[in-house]
């Protein structure tokens, strides 16, 4: 089966060219290891809908939402993952369009688990579209890279110049209180987000690369005593972006921090990024939640509920 | 020159070339780099630094960074101006600054490759780099600092290897200097880890010089954080 033509770009990564080897079981990107999920938001009748929704399992999403109490016109799709996590010959491609003037969350239902593999890798490509005046968010929860896996995102962002697209990427460093050797303990995570204006200006592009052995891990500049990290997009226009920036306050307490964060700005005033480092994935989700909060006040002057029991 | 001998015999070839490769590696080349500490004075205040041996971490740490990320560029941005295709160039240029998060580290590139071209200017005439500077004065390309030094470095000969080595020491030495102004260190403290970190260099370009512009890539979360606190800390002495 030919694959979407993205994924056949990741397949000749460079970094993947020592994980070309065929599972034992399914071959890779055989039918059921490849899936889809095309999500279209847009406006009818003034309220934003889900009008455009097509998946193949194990992507899954059954219907929006509107359940967000500080922001009830907001349509929420949580995406499933019938599949339990992401497996060796993986290949998933996840299209999200907002179209101009509507508004969408997209989270996930659990953290996206990257299952220890012998074999081949896993890969996902993700392409995310906000028209003139749109917002999303689009704030899938953890990637939790499991000992020996390789697993490779590409994210492709376009973003109008009057849109606000809050886009992040959570991510542990393996399942830490299971294996001593779970701690950045995977082969490979190579993750990179391109942002572009309609049209094609390139914005912004940041490449995560983390190879196993990679010695600079230890470092105190790097991870040393924390497990989780964050990196969190804020594109918005950038008057709105001075707004968050100058309510959002650096967090770094200087005797034993359970997470250290701060907010930076894009090159090409093409909006915000929070960093966010922490020692457990609570840590550094309720600085993510506190970014979140100030983003949608100032985009949307709309507040953000409590955090839901069961997260 | 002593009477009927050639001069290539007594002096060789490369003298002059090295001794402006020396100029334009200088740590006291005036193009302002005496104001950043390239995050260093975020990692004094929060602890990730506190004596010589986490600051060569530290300086190591950038290097690598630096080699991963602006490394790239500059070889792109030099193999482009060798081959007189100046579009190459401004993509490397933008490419790069697209890479740069956080407004400090975005002025410590953009002030210094502007510096160090009306510099490089007065002293030696270059078609390419009087274009790239008034590219940058039009906001047409960003002038960083490694495209800078690529194209001013292979207008005077040096190869690729030779300009690689000029960026990297280049950002060792302004973070050592740095560190002589902000915490209890002595000059021959930082010497040493000037030399340790230098011994490095070879690896990092081995690791980079067949890297694609797209290929670009780094890690370092807690130094991402410190760049971001930086902007937002009251006493400080370097801009970033």
């Amino acid at each position: 089966m030919a694959l979407h033509e993205p994924l056949g770009l990741i397949d000749k990564a460079r970094e993947l060219r020592g994980f070309q080897t065929e599972p034992a079981q399914m071959r890779s990107g055989a039918p059921g290891k490849v899936g889809r999920l095309r999500l279209g938001f847009s406006l009818r009748d003034g309220r934003s809908v889900l009008h455009d929704l097509y998946r193949v399992a194990p992507l899954l999403v059954q219907q929006a939402l509107y359940w967000d109490e500080a922001m009830p016109e907001l349509p929420v799709c949580p995406i499933i993952s019938v599949g339990g996590g992401i497996l060796q010959g993986d290949r998933y491609t996840i299209d999200i369009a907002v179209g101009e003037g509507a508004c969408a969350h997209v989270s996930t239902q659990g953290a996206n688990r990257i299952h220890c593999m012998d074999a081949n890798y896993a890969a996902q490509h993700q392409s995310v579209t906000v028209e003139a005046g749109g917002y999303l968010e689009y704030l899938p929860d953890f990637t939790i890279p499991y000992r020996g896996s390789r697993f490779l995102s590409r994210t492709d962002l376009v973003v109008a110049a009057d849109a606000t697209l809050l886009y992040g990427e959570m991510v542990l460093a393996g399942r830490k209180h299971h294996h001593v050797e779970e701690r950045f303990g995977f082969d490979l995570l190579s993750m990179d987000v391109n942002l572009h204006r309609p049209g094609g200006r390139r914005l912004f592009a940041e490449k995560i690369l983390i190879e196993k052995g990679d010695p600079t891990i230890a470092f105190a500049a790097v991870m040393r005593g924390f497990d989780a990290f964050a990196n969190i997009l804020c594109v918005t226009p950038p008057e709105t972006a001075a707004r968050i920036k100058e309510r959002f306050e650096t967090h770094f307490p200087l005797e034993a921090p359970r997470a250290v964060s701060g907010v930076s700005r894009l090159p090409n005033a093409a909006g915000l990024m929070l960093r966010a480092v922490g020692v457990e994935t609570y840590d550094v989700r309720n600085e993510v939640r506190r970014f979140w909060r100030i983003v949608r006040e100032e985009a949307r002057d709309r507040s953000l509920p409590a955090e839901p029991y069961w997260r | 020159m002593r009477h009927g001998e050639p001069r290539a015999r007594l002096a060789p070839h490369g003298m002059t070339h090295l001794a402006r490769l020396l100029q334009f590696a200088d740590s006291t080349l005036p193009i302002g780099s005496f104001a950043f500490s390239n995050g260093l004075e975020s990692a004094l205040q929060t602890g990730i630094v506190a004596d010589a041996s986490s600051l060569l971490q530290f300086v190591s740490l950038v290097l690598h960074q630096t080699a991963r990320v602006d490394g790239v560029a500059l070889l792109h941005a030099h193999r482009a101006a060798l081959a007189d295709d100046y579009d190459g160039v401004v993509v490397a240029d933008r490419e790069l600054i697209c890479r740069r998060v956080g407004e400090e580290q975005q002025a410590m590139l953009t002030r210094m490759g502007r510096k160090l071209a009306e510099l490089a200017l007065k002293s030696s005439p270059s078609p390419m780099l009087e274009r790239w500077l008034a590219d940058i004065r039009l906001d047409a390309t960003p002038g960083c600092l490694p495209i800078g030094q690529a194209v001013t470095l292979a207008h005077l000969g040096a190869d690729e290897t030779e300009a690689f080595i000029v960026h990297q020491y280049g950002v060792a030495s302004m973070i050592l200097s740095a560190a002589l102004r902000l915490m209890r260190i002595d000059h021959f403290e930082t010497q040493r880890i000037l030399f340790a970190a230098q011994g490095r260099v070879e690896d990092d370009y081995l690791a980079v010089h067949d890297l694609a512009l797209d290929e670009m890539a780094a890690f370092a979360p807690v130094f991402d954080v410190l760049v971001a606190h930086h902007t937002t800390v009251h006493v400080r002495l370097f801009m970033n």
